[in-house]
Protein backbone atom coordinates (compact mmCIF):
# COMPACT_ATOMS: atom_id res chain seq x y z
CA UNK A 1 0.00 0.00 0.00
CA UNK A 2 2.10 2.80 -1.43
CA UNK A 3 -0.50 6.74 -0.30
CA UNK A 4 1.20 9.29 -1.74
CA UNK A 5 1.76 10.56 1.33
CA UNK A 6 4.45 10.33 3.35
CA UNK A 7 4.51 8.24 6.72
CA UNK A 8 6.53 10.20 9.14
CA UNK A 9 4.94 8.31 12.06
CA UNK A 10 5.84 5.21 10.35
CA UNK A 11 9.79 6.40 9.94
CA UNK A 12 9.76 6.92 13.77
CA UNK A 13 8.14 3.60 14.78
CA UNK A 14 10.33 1.45 12.35
CA UNK A 15 13.64 3.49 13.21
CA UNK A 16 13.01 2.80 16.62
CA UNK A 17 12.14 -0.98 16.32
CA UNK A 18 15.81 -1.01 13.94
CA UNK A 19 17.64 0.66 16.51
CA UNK A 20 16.42 -2.57 19.20
CA UNK A 21 17.03 -4.92 16.84
CA UNK A 22 20.54 -3.46 16.30
CA UNK A 23 21.00 -2.77 19.63
CA UNK A 24 23.46 -6.18 20.54
CA UNK A 25 25.86 -4.90 17.18
CA UNK A 26 25.69 -1.07 18.81
CA UNK A 27 26.36 -2.33 21.69
CA UNK A 28 29.56 -4.26 20.61
CA UNK A 29 30.35 -1.46 18.77
CA UNK A 30 30.38 0.93 21.20
CA UNK A 31 32.61 -0.92 23.73
CA UNK A 32 34.88 -1.66 20.81
CA UNK A 33 35.41 2.15 20.86
CA UNK A 34 35.34 3.28 23.78
CA UNK A 35 38.50 3.34 26.07
CA UNK A 36 39.35 1.08 28.99
CA UNK A 37 38.57 3.51 31.27
CA UNK A 38 35.23 4.16 29.73
CA UNK A 39 33.90 0.81 30.04
CA UNK A 40 35.84 0.31 33.79
CA UNK A 41 33.89 3.20 34.54
CA UNK A 42 30.68 2.29 33.54
CA UNK A 43 28.34 0.29 30.50
CA UNK A 44 27.26 3.96 29.82
CA UNK A 45 30.01 5.61 30.08
CA UNK A 46 31.46 7.48 27.07
CA UNK A 47 35.00 8.53 26.27
CA UNK A 48 36.41 8.02 22.20
CA UNK A 49 39.20 5.39 22.05
CA UNK A 50 40.88 7.11 19.33
CA UNK A 51 44.02 4.47 18.79
CA UNK A 52 41.55 2.08 18.04
CA UNK A 53 43.64 -0.09 20.74
CA UNK A 54 40.80 -2.33 20.99
CA UNK A 55 40.73 -3.48 17.41
CA UNK A 56 44.48 -3.01 17.02
CA UNK A 57 44.68 -5.90 20.00
CA UNK A 58 41.84 -8.23 18.07
CA UNK A 59 44.13 -7.63 14.83
CA UNK A 60 47.12 -9.42 16.52
CA UNK A 61 49.07 -7.02 18.94
CA UNK A 62 47.81 -8.42 22.03
CA UNK A 63 48.54 -11.82 20.40
CA UNK A 64 45.25 -13.71 20.67
CA UNK A 65 44.33 -16.21 17.98
CA UNK A 66 41.91 -14.30 16.80
CA UNK A 67 43.50 -13.14 13.29
CA UNK A 68 43.97 -17.09 12.58
CA UNK A 69 40.43 -17.84 13.73
CA UNK A 70 39.24 -15.62 11.44
CA UNK A 71 41.91 -16.68 8.27
CA UNK A 72 40.27 -19.98 9.03
CA UNK A 73 36.56 -18.33 8.41
CA UNK A 74 37.65 -17.00 5.52
CA UNK A 75 38.94 -20.31 3.86
CA UNK A 76 36.29 -22.48 5.17
CA UNK A 77 33.67 -20.42 3.97
CA UNK A 78 35.22 -19.49 0.23
CA UNK A 79 36.01 -23.38 0.16
CA UNK A 80 32.64 -24.21 0.90
CA UNK A 81 30.97 -21.81 -1.90
CA UNK A 82 33.07 -23.21 -4.85
CA UNK A 83 32.74 -27.35 -3.76
CA UNK A 84 29.15 -26.55 -3.67
CA UNK A 85 28.80 -24.48 -7.09
CA UNK A 86 31.48 -27.31 -8.47
CA UNK A 87 29.30 -30.14 -7.13
CA UNK A 88 25.56 -28.74 -7.41
CA UNK A 89 25.74 -26.82 -10.78
CA UNK A 90 26.53 -29.71 -12.95
CA UNK A 91 23.94 -31.76 -10.72
CA UNK A 92 21.84 -29.58 -11.20
CA UNK A 93 21.95 -29.56 -14.96
CA UNK A 94 21.80 -33.55 -15.09
CA UNK A 95 18.57 -33.45 -13.64
CA UNK A 96 16.84 -30.31 -15.35
CA UNK A 97 18.81 -30.29 -18.91
CA UNK A 98 20.36 -34.27 -18.96
CA UNK A 99 16.65 -36.18 -17.54
CA UNK A 100 18.47 -37.39 -14.67
CA UNK A 101 16.50 -38.38 -11.86
CA UNK A 102 13.94 -35.93 -12.46
CA UNK A 103 11.67 -33.84 -10.33
CA UNK A 104 11.72 -36.25 -7.25
CA UNK A 105 15.06 -35.90 -7.16
CA UNK A 106 14.64 -32.23 -6.39
CA UNK A 107 11.64 -33.46 -3.88
CA UNK A 108 13.88 -35.11 -1.92
CA UNK A 109 16.35 -32.63 -1.60
CA UNK A 110 13.81 -30.46 -0.20
CA UNK A 111 12.72 -32.93 1.98
CA UNK A 112 15.89 -33.39 3.44
CA UNK A 113 16.39 -29.94 4.32
CA UNK A 114 13.42 -31.14 7.17
CA UNK A 115 17.05 -33.15 9.06
CA UNK A 116 18.87 -31.08 11.33
CA UNK A 117 22.47 -30.65 11.46
CA UNK A 118 22.43 -31.90 15.14
CA UNK A 119 21.41 -35.19 13.56
CA UNK A 120 24.63 -35.24 12.05
CA UNK A 121 27.04 -34.71 14.73
CA UNK A 122 27.41 -37.90 16.23
CA UNK A 123 28.50 -39.31 12.72
CA UNK A 124 30.51 -37.22 11.69
CA UNK A 125 32.39 -37.04 14.55
CA UNK A 126 32.72 -40.24 14.60
CA UNK A 127 33.64 -40.88 10.59
CA UNK A 128 35.64 -37.90 10.75
CA UNK A 129 38.10 -39.09 13.49
CA UNK A 130 38.65 -42.11 11.43
CA UNK A 131 39.41 -40.16 8.48
CA UNK A 132 42.04 -38.36 11.23
CA UNK A 133 40.61 -35.24 9.45
CA UNK A 134 39.35 -33.58 12.90
CA UNK A 135 40.12 -30.26 13.12
CA UNK A 136 41.47 -29.38 9.84
CA UNK A 137 39.76 -26.66 7.44
CA UNK A 138 39.44 -29.64 4.75
CA UNK A 139 36.42 -31.34 7.11
CA UNK A 140 34.59 -27.90 8.12
CA UNK A 141 34.19 -27.38 3.73
CA UNK A 142 33.19 -30.77 3.74
CA UNK A 143 30.72 -30.97 5.84
CA UNK A 144 29.20 -26.92 5.24
CA UNK A 145 29.63 -28.40 1.40
CA UNK A 146 26.96 -31.41 2.63
CA UNK A 147 24.90 -29.19 4.30
CA UNK A 148 24.77 -26.34 1.60
CA UNK A 149 24.84 -28.60 -1.30
CA UNK A 150 20.42 -28.95 -1.78
CA UNK A 151 19.94 -25.54 -1.20
CA UNK A 152 22.32 -24.98 -4.11
CA UNK A 153 21.04 -27.70 -6.33
CA UNK A 154 17.13 -26.17 -5.78
CA UNK A 155 18.55 -22.80 -6.75
CA UNK A 156 20.34 -23.51 -9.75
CA UNK A 157 17.37 -26.00 -11.07
CA UNK A 158 14.99 -23.13 -10.90
CA UNK A 159 17.62 -20.88 -12.53
CA UNK A 160 18.23 -23.62 -15.15
CA UNK A 161 14.14 -24.40 -15.81
CA UNK A 162 13.89 -20.57 -16.32
CA UNK A 163 16.64 -20.31 -19.62
CA UNK A 164 15.38 -20.83 -22.95
CA UNK A 165 17.32 -24.14 -23.82
CA UNK A 166 17.00 -23.32 -27.84
CA UNK A 167 20.66 -21.73 -27.36
CA UNK A 168 22.14 -25.03 -26.17
CA UNK A 169 20.21 -27.10 -28.59
CA UNK A 170 21.83 -24.89 -31.68
CA UNK A 171 25.16 -25.81 -30.00
CA UNK A 172 24.64 -29.50 -29.81
CA UNK A 173 23.60 -29.21 -33.50
CA UNK A 174 27.11 -27.51 -33.94
CA UNK A 175 28.70 -30.43 -32.17
CA UNK A 176 29.60 -28.98 -28.41
CA UNK A 177 29.67 -31.51 -25.68
CA UNK A 178 27.84 -31.19 -22.69
CA UNK A 179 30.36 -29.90 -21.09
CA UNK A 180 31.04 -27.28 -23.23
CA UNK A 181 27.63 -26.49 -23.65
CA UNK A 182 27.89 -26.39 -19.61
CA UNK A 183 31.23 -24.08 -19.87
CA UNK A 184 30.25 -21.87 -23.15
CA UNK A 185 26.33 -21.22 -22.67
CA UNK A 186 25.09 -22.00 -19.17
CA UNK A 187 27.33 -20.69 -16.75
CA UNK A 188 27.53 -17.27 -18.33
CA UNK A 189 23.90 -17.28 -18.51
CA UNK A 190 23.42 -18.48 -14.66
CA UNK A 191 25.20 -15.31 -13.16
CA UNK A 192 22.39 -14.39 -10.37
CA UNK A 193 21.81 -17.64 -9.61
CA UNK A 194 25.50 -18.38 -8.84
CA UNK A 195 26.01 -14.82 -6.58
CA UNK A 196 22.54 -15.93 -4.97
CA UNK A 197 24.27 -19.60 -4.29
CA UNK A 198 27.63 -17.82 -3.36
CA UNK A 199 26.60 -15.14 -1.29
CA UNK A 200 23.88 -17.74 1.11
CA UNK A 201 26.56 -20.44 1.33
CA UNK A 202 28.75 -17.86 2.34
CA UNK A 203 26.72 -16.50 4.62
CA UNK A 204 25.85 -20.41 6.04
CA UNK A 205 29.00 -21.58 6.23
CA UNK A 206 30.22 -18.49 8.00
CA UNK A 207 27.87 -18.82 10.46
CA UNK A 208 28.04 -22.81 11.55
CA UNK A 209 28.82 -22.75 15.35
CA UNK A 210 27.99 -26.86 15.84
CA UNK A 211 30.00 -28.10 13.31
CA UNK A 212 32.74 -26.29 14.44
CA UNK A 213 32.67 -26.90 17.74
CA UNK A 214 33.02 -30.93 18.05
CA UNK A 215 35.36 -30.98 14.55
CA UNK A 216 37.89 -28.14 15.43
CA UNK A 217 40.23 -27.91 18.62
CA UNK A 218 42.88 -25.13 17.70
CA UNK A 219 44.38 -25.55 14.67
CA UNK A 220 40.78 -24.85 12.29
CA UNK A 221 38.84 -22.94 14.62
CA UNK A 222 36.81 -20.40 13.27
CA UNK A 223 35.65 -16.87 14.27
CA UNK A 224 32.39 -18.29 15.87
CA UNK A 225 33.83 -21.07 18.23
CA UNK A 226 37.03 -18.49 18.96
CA UNK A 227 34.33 -15.59 19.79
CA UNK A 228 32.57 -17.98 22.12
CA UNK A 229 35.54 -19.18 23.92
CA UNK A 230 36.99 -15.61 24.02
CA UNK A 231 34.27 -14.84 25.69
CA UNK A 232 34.49 -17.25 28.21
CA UNK A 233 38.10 -16.75 28.47
CA UNK A 234 39.56 -13.85 28.78
CA UNK A 235 36.24 -12.71 30.64
CA UNK A 236 37.35 -8.97 31.32
CA UNK A 237 38.98 -7.54 28.05
CA UNK A 238 35.64 -6.34 27.00
CA UNK A 239 37.22 -3.58 24.90
CA UNK A 240 39.12 -6.47 22.54
CA UNK A 241 36.38 -9.29 22.91
CA UNK A 242 33.78 -6.55 21.30
CA UNK A 243 36.29 -5.71 18.47
CA UNK A 244 36.50 -9.13 17.76
CA UNK A 245 32.96 -9.90 17.75
CA UNK A 246 32.20 -6.48 15.90
CA UNK A 247 35.62 -7.71 12.76
CA UNK A 248 33.95 -11.16 12.44
CA UNK A 249 30.61 -10.16 11.47
CA UNK A 250 32.00 -7.80 9.06
CA UNK A 251 32.46 -10.26 6.36
CA UNK A 252 28.70 -11.45 6.31
CA UNK A 253 27.45 -7.92 6.40
CA UNK A 254 29.71 -6.70 3.55
CA UNK A 255 28.37 -9.02 1.14
CA UNK A 256 24.77 -8.48 2.66
CA UNK A 257 25.66 -4.87 1.46
CA UNK A 258 26.93 -5.67 -1.89
CA UNK A 259 24.55 -8.30 -2.81
CA UNK A 260 21.31 -7.50 -1.00
CA UNK A 261 19.48 -8.28 -3.92
CA UNK A 262 20.39 -11.62 -3.98
CA UNK A 263 20.25 -12.34 -0.62
CA UNK A 264 16.98 -10.92 0.31
CA UNK A 265 15.54 -12.92 -2.70
CA UNK A 266 16.95 -16.14 -1.27
CA UNK A 267 16.03 -15.97 1.78
CA UNK A 268 12.53 -14.43 0.93
CA UNK A 269 12.26 -17.55 -0.86
CA UNK A 270 12.82 -19.78 1.89
CA UNK A 271 16.24 -20.57 2.51
CA UNK A 272 17.70 -21.53 5.84
CA UNK A 273 20.42 -22.98 6.90
CA UNK A 274 20.17 -26.80 7.70
CA UNK B 1 28.97 -47.09 22.84
CA UNK B 2 31.72 -44.70 24.63
CA UNK B 3 34.32 -42.31 23.42
CA UNK B 4 36.44 -45.57 23.37
CA UNK B 5 35.14 -46.84 20.24
CA UNK B 6 37.26 -44.26 18.60
CA UNK B 7 40.44 -46.70 19.89
CA UNK B 8 38.57 -50.12 19.78
CA UNK B 9 35.81 -50.28 17.07
CA UNK B 10 34.55 -53.37 17.66
CA UNK B 11 31.14 -53.48 16.32
CA UNK B 12 28.53 -54.89 18.53
CA UNK B 13 24.98 -54.55 17.91
CA UNK B 14 22.94 -52.91 20.63
CA UNK B 15 19.77 -53.36 19.61
CA UNK B 16 17.35 -51.55 21.51
CA UNK B 17 19.38 -50.43 24.47
CA UNK B 18 20.31 -47.07 23.87
CA UNK B 19 16.47 -45.89 22.78
CA UNK B 20 15.41 -48.18 25.89
CA UNK B 21 17.80 -45.89 28.01
CA UNK B 22 16.82 -42.61 26.11
CA UNK B 23 12.99 -43.27 26.48
CA UNK B 24 13.83 -44.09 30.50
CA UNK B 25 15.77 -40.76 30.80
CA UNK B 26 13.60 -37.84 32.25
CA UNK B 27 16.14 -35.38 31.17
CA UNK B 28 15.19 -36.48 27.34
CA UNK B 29 11.67 -35.70 27.52
CA UNK B 30 12.34 -32.58 29.62
CA UNK B 31 14.69 -31.36 26.51
CA UNK B 32 11.66 -31.90 24.22
CA UNK B 33 9.24 -30.45 26.28
CA UNK B 34 11.08 -27.15 26.89
CA UNK B 35 12.09 -27.28 22.96
CA UNK B 36 8.95 -27.68 21.86
CA UNK B 37 6.98 -24.73 23.88
CA UNK B 38 10.03 -22.92 22.84
CA UNK B 39 9.60 -23.24 19.46
CA UNK B 40 6.14 -22.54 19.65
CA UNK B 41 5.88 -19.32 21.87
CA UNK B 42 8.55 -18.04 19.51
CA UNK B 43 7.13 -19.31 16.77
CA UNK B 44 3.73 -17.14 17.23
CA UNK B 45 5.26 -14.11 18.72
CA UNK B 46 7.65 -13.54 15.57
CA UNK B 47 4.84 -14.66 12.99
CA UNK B 48 2.50 -11.27 14.52
CA UNK B 49 5.97 -9.46 15.17
CA UNK B 50 7.03 -9.94 12.03
CA UNK B 51 3.74 -9.46 10.13
CA UNK B 52 3.01 -5.82 12.32
CA UNK B 53 6.36 -4.83 11.17
CA UNK B 54 5.91 -5.56 7.59
CA UNK B 55 2.29 -3.82 7.60
CA UNK B 56 3.77 -0.68 9.26
CA UNK B 57 6.76 -1.09 6.55
CA UNK B 58 4.22 -0.96 3.37
CA UNK B 59 3.77 2.60 3.23
CA UNK B 60 4.94 5.62 1.79
CA UNK B 61 7.91 5.63 4.21
CA UNK B 62 10.84 8.16 4.25
CA UNK B 63 14.65 6.56 3.97
CA UNK B 64 12.59 3.12 3.14
CA UNK B 65 15.67 1.45 1.12
CA UNK B 66 17.90 2.59 4.85
CA UNK B 67 15.45 1.78 6.86
CA UNK B 68 14.96 -2.07 5.40
CA UNK B 69 18.43 -2.67 4.99
CA UNK B 70 19.06 -1.72 8.75
CA UNK B 71 16.14 -4.08 9.83
CA UNK B 72 17.75 -6.71 7.92
CA UNK B 73 21.22 -6.79 9.66
CA UNK B 74 20.48 -9.26 12.31
CA UNK B 75 19.72 -12.07 9.69
CA UNK B 76 23.10 -11.59 8.48
CA UNK B 77 24.89 -12.52 11.85
CA UNK B 78 25.95 -15.29 12.93
CA UNK B 79 23.84 -16.57 15.80
CA UNK B 80 26.57 -17.70 17.86
CA UNK B 81 28.10 -14.17 17.60
CA UNK B 82 24.88 -12.57 18.42
CA UNK B 83 25.34 -15.18 21.26
CA UNK B 84 28.31 -13.21 22.46
CA UNK B 85 26.99 -9.60 21.89
CA UNK B 86 24.05 -10.63 24.21
CA UNK B 87 26.45 -11.71 26.75
CA UNK B 88 28.21 -8.60 26.25
CA UNK B 89 24.78 -6.58 26.72
CA UNK B 90 23.72 -8.01 29.12
CA UNK B 91 26.62 -8.46 31.72
CA UNK B 92 26.34 -6.90 34.92
CA UNK B 93 28.94 -4.94 34.96
CA UNK B 94 29.31 -3.55 31.37
CA UNK B 95 26.12 -4.28 29.59
CA UNK B 96 23.90 -1.75 28.32
CA UNK B 97 20.76 -3.54 29.60
CA UNK B 98 21.37 -3.56 33.18
CA UNK B 99 22.80 -0.38 33.09
CA UNK B 100 19.55 1.20 31.41
CA UNK B 101 17.29 -0.92 34.03
CA UNK B 102 19.44 0.46 37.00
CA UNK B 103 18.99 4.33 35.48
CA UNK B 104 15.54 3.84 36.91
CA UNK B 105 16.68 2.21 40.20
CA UNK B 106 15.01 -1.55 38.60
CA UNK B 107 17.58 -4.48 39.90
CA UNK B 108 16.93 -6.81 37.24
CA UNK B 109 18.90 -10.36 37.17
CA UNK B 110 17.89 -11.63 33.53
CA UNK B 111 19.62 -15.01 33.67
CA UNK B 112 17.26 -15.76 37.12
CA UNK B 113 15.04 -19.07 36.91
CA UNK B 114 12.34 -17.08 36.45
CA UNK B 115 13.19 -14.58 34.03
CA UNK B 116 15.58 -16.63 31.74
CA UNK B 117 12.46 -18.04 29.30
CA UNK B 118 11.24 -14.32 28.59
CA UNK B 119 14.95 -13.48 27.99
CA UNK B 120 15.69 -16.09 25.03
CA UNK B 121 12.38 -15.93 23.28
CA UNK B 122 13.10 -11.66 23.18
CA UNK B 123 16.35 -12.71 21.86
CA UNK B 124 15.10 -15.10 19.25
CA UNK B 125 13.23 -12.73 18.49
CA UNK B 126 16.19 -10.25 18.06
CA UNK B 127 17.09 -12.19 15.81
CA UNK B 128 14.41 -13.56 13.64
CA UNK B 129 11.38 -11.14 13.45
CA UNK B 130 13.55 -9.66 10.77
CA UNK B 131 13.32 -13.08 8.69
CA UNK B 132 9.30 -13.59 9.37
CA UNK B 133 9.62 -9.75 8.28
CA UNK B 134 11.25 -10.18 5.40
CA UNK B 135 9.49 -12.86 4.16
CA UNK B 136 5.63 -10.81 4.70
CA UNK B 137 7.33 -7.84 2.83
CA UNK B 138 7.84 -9.74 -0.04
CA UNK B 139 4.48 -11.10 -0.24
CA UNK B 140 2.98 -7.69 0.14
CA UNK B 141 4.49 -6.52 -2.31
CA UNK B 142 2.11 -8.81 -4.49
CA UNK B 143 -0.71 -7.51 -3.20
CA UNK B 144 -1.90 -4.76 -5.68
CA UNK B 145 -3.03 -1.37 -4.66
CA UNK B 146 -6.05 -1.70 -6.39
CA UNK B 147 -7.84 -3.68 -3.69
CA UNK B 148 -6.82 -1.36 -1.28
CA UNK B 149 -8.50 1.25 -3.00
CA UNK B 150 -11.44 -0.87 -3.98
CA UNK B 151 -11.98 -1.59 0.38
CA UNK B 152 -11.52 2.04 0.81
CA UNK B 153 -13.86 3.36 -1.46
CA UNK B 154 -16.34 0.46 -0.48
CA UNK B 155 -15.98 2.38 3.16
CA UNK B 156 -13.64 -0.66 5.11
CA UNK B 157 -11.25 0.50 7.80
CA UNK B 158 -7.75 -0.36 7.46
CA UNK B 159 -8.04 -2.80 10.17
CA UNK B 160 -11.11 -4.43 8.27
CA UNK B 161 -8.84 -4.65 4.94
CA UNK B 162 -6.25 -6.23 6.81
CA UNK B 163 -8.28 -9.23 8.45
CA UNK B 164 -10.92 -9.67 5.13
CA UNK B 165 -8.22 -9.01 2.49
CA UNK B 166 -4.42 -8.87 3.15
CA UNK B 167 -4.40 -12.14 5.88
CA UNK B 168 -6.48 -14.19 3.27
CA UNK B 169 -3.99 -13.59 0.51
CA UNK B 170 -1.06 -14.07 2.71
CA UNK B 171 -2.14 -17.32 3.70
CA UNK B 172 0.52 -19.26 1.75
CA UNK B 173 3.39 -17.09 3.25
CA UNK B 174 1.66 -17.14 6.69
CA UNK B 175 2.16 -21.26 6.71
CA UNK B 176 5.82 -20.79 5.35
CA UNK B 177 6.64 -18.36 7.82
CA UNK B 178 5.36 -20.84 10.70
CA UNK B 179 6.86 -23.70 9.01
CA UNK B 180 10.39 -22.56 8.83
CA UNK B 181 10.31 -20.38 11.82
CA UNK B 182 8.88 -23.87 13.51
CA UNK B 183 11.73 -26.25 12.12
CA UNK B 184 14.21 -23.84 12.65
CA UNK B 185 12.90 -23.05 16.23
CA UNK B 186 13.40 -26.76 17.00
CA UNK B 187 17.17 -26.97 16.03
CA UNK B 188 18.04 -24.05 18.04
CA UNK B 189 21.24 -24.76 19.59
CA UNK B 190 24.00 -22.08 19.25
CA UNK B 191 22.59 -19.42 20.94
CA UNK B 192 20.96 -20.75 24.05
CA UNK B 193 24.17 -23.34 24.17
CA UNK B 194 26.51 -20.03 24.49
CA UNK B 195 24.02 -18.02 26.65
CA UNK B 196 22.91 -20.62 29.42
CA UNK B 197 24.62 -24.07 28.57
CA UNK B 198 20.99 -25.71 29.25
CA UNK B 199 21.13 -24.29 33.04
CA UNK B 200 20.15 -23.23 35.65
CA UNK B 201 19.81 -27.02 35.61
CA UNK B 202 18.49 -28.40 32.61
CA UNK B 203 15.73 -25.84 32.64
CA UNK B 204 16.50 -24.52 29.36
CA UNK B 205 18.50 -27.53 27.73
CA UNK B 206 16.91 -27.88 24.11
CA UNK B 207 16.94 -31.58 22.78
CA UNK B 208 20.33 -30.22 20.52
CA UNK B 209 22.33 -29.77 23.63
CA UNK B 210 20.83 -32.91 25.16
CA UNK B 211 22.51 -34.57 22.06
CA UNK B 212 25.67 -32.40 22.69
CA UNK B 213 25.73 -33.05 26.11
CA UNK B 214 25.14 -36.80 25.87
CA UNK B 215 27.69 -37.46 23.25
CA UNK B 216 30.35 -35.04 24.46
CA UNK B 217 30.18 -34.31 28.07
CA UNK B 218 29.15 -38.02 28.87
CA UNK B 219 30.83 -39.83 25.70
CA UNK B 220 27.35 -41.78 25.62
CA UNK B 221 27.32 -41.66 21.58
CA UNK B 222 24.80 -44.41 21.34
CA UNK B 223 22.43 -42.61 23.37
CA UNK B 224 22.77 -39.60 21.30
CA UNK B 225 22.43 -41.00 18.03
CA UNK B 226 19.15 -42.40 19.44
CA UNK B 227 18.04 -39.12 20.73
CA UNK B 228 19.01 -38.19 16.57
CA UNK B 229 17.16 -41.01 15.15
CA UNK B 230 14.25 -39.23 17.76
CA UNK B 231 14.06 -35.71 16.85
CA UNK B 232 14.13 -36.54 13.06
CA UNK B 233 11.24 -39.47 13.26
CA UNK B 234 9.37 -36.28 15.41
CA UNK B 235 10.17 -33.84 12.21
CA UNK B 236 9.55 -36.30 9.81
CA UNK B 237 5.73 -35.22 9.60
CA UNK B 238 6.86 -31.54 8.54
CA UNK B 239 8.25 -33.12 5.64
CA UNK B 240 5.40 -33.61 2.96
CA UNK B 241 4.13 -30.13 3.65
CA UNK B 242 8.11 -28.81 3.46
CA UNK B 243 8.02 -30.36 0.42
CA UNK B 244 5.11 -28.85 -0.83
CA UNK B 245 5.13 -25.20 0.37
CA UNK B 246 8.59 -24.97 -0.59
CA UNK B 247 9.10 -25.85 -3.62
CA UNK B 248 6.36 -24.14 -5.02
CA UNK B 249 7.63 -21.00 -3.27
CA UNK B 250 11.51 -21.03 -4.38
CA UNK B 251 9.98 -21.18 -7.64
CA UNK B 252 8.61 -18.11 -7.99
Amino acid sequence: MNSSKKSWLAFAVILVIAFLLNLPLIGALFNALRTDNAIASGALVWEFDSGFSHFQNAMGAAGYDFPSFFVNSVLISLGTVSLVTLVSLPAAYAVVRLGFGGPWILRLAVGLRVIPAIFFLVPFYIMFSFAGLIDTVWVLILVNGFTNTTLALLIFSNALAELPIDMEEAASVDGASVFQRLRLIVIPLLGPAMVAVGVLTFLFTWSDYLFAVILTSSEATPVTVGAANFVTSYGVRWGDISAAVVLSVLPPLLFAVFAQRFLVKGLAAGAVKG
Amino acid sequence: MSRDLLSDPVVELAGLDNYVALVSDPDFWESIGFTLKFAIIATSIQLVLGFALALVFDRNVPGKKYLFSAVLIPIMIAPSLMAVMYRLLLNESIGVVPAFFGLFGLQVSLFSPDAIFSLLIVLDCIQFVPFTFLLFYSSLQNVPDELYEAASIDGSSYFETIRRIVIPILKPAIVVVVLLRFLEGIRNFDVIYILTGGGPGTSTQTVGIFIYKTAFAQGNFGMAAAASVVLVLLLAPFTPWVIKRLSTSEQQ
